[in-house]
């Protein structure tokens, strides 16, 4: 996957997974707080992320996700675990 | 000060709501079937009373969903029709309005599905733990209704829901509370749990191929209890405020009873059980030969359905012979904490509707199950009180007299 075709579909997962935005109003420089997520939202929205994307999100790094974009760049430095 | 039931809710095997319940319920109809949940292949005990047909998303959001335990869920399904059922409590300030709920096991399918993914090495939902705890249910209903005083939940097994039927009935009797959302909920059809209890070899295993037949309290060729699911819901309210804002009262919840054997951690115990009717008896300040109905514990396995009916011997003397007792379970399983909030529920609806509900799959008594056990068809009856048993692991009965008004 190159990592135009990931950002969409990042985008595209977390419209659905958000209650009122639209997928065409997400960039990666939208902040998870903007798009409705709070702290507790997030750490679920990130947990449903490790199925879709079959990354494991862990450990300390994870905390200081706040964007659309760290999710992204995360994903891309981060290689599918193969439990998921 | 006597205290009213004013609401109900019920989600069970047989029904979604009171009046598909109670339909069912004197009609004989059975809610065990084969387990449709998950692959039940690899157990001994491949029955049980399921709810096929529910679905949160139906009242809950996605964001709900993924934050609840289906326990809570069976919960909230009750209290929405129990709350609207009693038209609302909104002319009581919230401070005022209490949860007192029942269960057993609280949210294990969460505790069951996540333990699962730690043993692979994988993440773990982040509502894991407010999923699991037990009071769940109650947080969730306080939440959802705005009920912002006590918030209780108790945890005594098969009596949970029974013990918290009863606490309620001491949070408005002591003035703790002016209204009281109660009940109980339980979500256990699940391979850990169902393998818990094949071990203690408590579950019936010979009628995986005839799954209506096997939850037989008091019949011959009984072998253990069928498990079940489900939840119960009663708003509880004072007889005086509920007058007074135009409430329609069911019945009154008279007493309350409960007793510790003290002897054994599963096995039961008749002495505990008598003390604790006795004690429900005393507390609704009535006689033992006012008892025209008891809705019997009677899970259905081969010892605990002989010792309630020598417990109620031993209660009633020969009044035992001439009161009517009915199982519920028979037709809708073991269903643990929720229980005794479904068997107050049909103890209401008997109060109300001068039906009493049969015991199913009774066409041969066990020679010690000698008592009228309403076998396989509904009786007209008119009944002024009745008493709901429940009698769980820790050698703890309790039971509840509900009376007419």
């Amino acid at each position: 996957m190159d990592i135009a075709e990931l950002e969409t579909k990042v985008i595209e997962f977390i419209a659905s997974k958000a209650e009122k935005v639209d997928a065409s109003n997400i960039t990666n420089a939208s902040r998870l707080e903007d798009l409705g997520f709070d702290s507790l939202d997030t750490v679920q929205l990130l947990f449903d992320a490790e199925e879709a994307f079959g990354v494991n999100f862990d450990g300390e790094e994870v905390r200081g996700l706040r964007s659309v974009g760290d999710i992204i760049d995360y994903i891309t430095r981060h290689p599918p675990t193969a439990s998921s | 000060m006597r205290v009213v039931v004013t609401g109900m809710g019920i989600v069970s095997p047989i029904g979604i709501g009171v009046d598909q319940f109670w339909n069912a319920a004197i009609n004989g109809v059975s809610g065990i079937s084969s387990i449709q949940s998950f692959d039940a292949s690899n157990q001994h005990s491949r029955i049980a009373g399921e709810i096929n047909e529910f679905n949160p998303a139906c009242f809950l959001s996605a964001k709900q969903v993924t934050q609840t335990d289906r326990f809570t869920q069976l919960a909230l399904h009750a209290a929405n029709q129990a709350m609207a059922d009693a038209g609302g409590l909104d002319n009581y300030q919230p401070r005022r309005l209490a949860v007192s709920l029942g269960s057993g096991m609280g949210g294990f399918s969460t505790f069951e599905s996540s333990a699962t993914r730690k043993l692979q090495n994988k993440s773990i939902p982040p509502f894991s733990v407010p999923r699991i705890m037990a009071n769940s249910a109650a947080a969730w209903i306080a939440t959802q209704f705005g009920l912002k005083g006590v918030n209780l939940t108790c945890s005594t097994a098969c009596s949970s829901g029974a013990n918290a039927i009863g606490m309620a009935l001491d949070l408005l009797r002591s003035g703790k509370a002016d209204a009281v959302v109660t009940g109980g909920a339980e979500a256990c059809v699940l391979p850990l749990t169902m393998t818990g209890f094949e071990a203690l070899q408590a579950l019936s295993i010979n009628f995986n191929a005839d799954p209506v037949r096997a939850s037989r309290p008091f019949a011959q060729g009984r072998d253990g209890f069928v498990m079940g699911e489900g939840a119960g819901i009663l708003i509880l309210e004072k007889e005086e405020e509920a007058i007074k804002r135009g409430a329609r009262m069911y019945a009154q919840l008279a007493g309350y009873g409960c007793a510790c054997d003290a002897t054994h951690i599963v096995a039961p115990d008749m002495d505990g059980q008598v003390a604790a009717m006795q004690a429900a008896i005393d507390d609704a300040g009535i006689m033992p030969d006012q008892v025209d109905y008891i809705n019997a514990h009677a899970t259905s396995t081969p010892l605990g359905d002989v010792i309630e009916t020598n417990a109620i011997k031993q209660l009633l003397g020969e009044h035992a012979w001439e009161i009517a007792i009915s199982a519920t379970k028979s037709m809708v399983g073991h269903s643990i904490g929720a229980s005794a909030a479904i068997g107050s529920i049909a103890t209401i609806m008997s109060l109300h509707t001068g039906t009493i509900h049969p015991t199913i799959n009774l066409d041969v008594a066990d020679p010690q199950c000698d008592l009228n056990y309403t076998p396989n068809r509904a009786i007209q009856k008119k009944v002024q009180v009745g008493m709901c048993n429940a009698f769980g692991f820790g050698g703890n009965n309790a039971s509840l007299v509900f009376t007419t008004l």
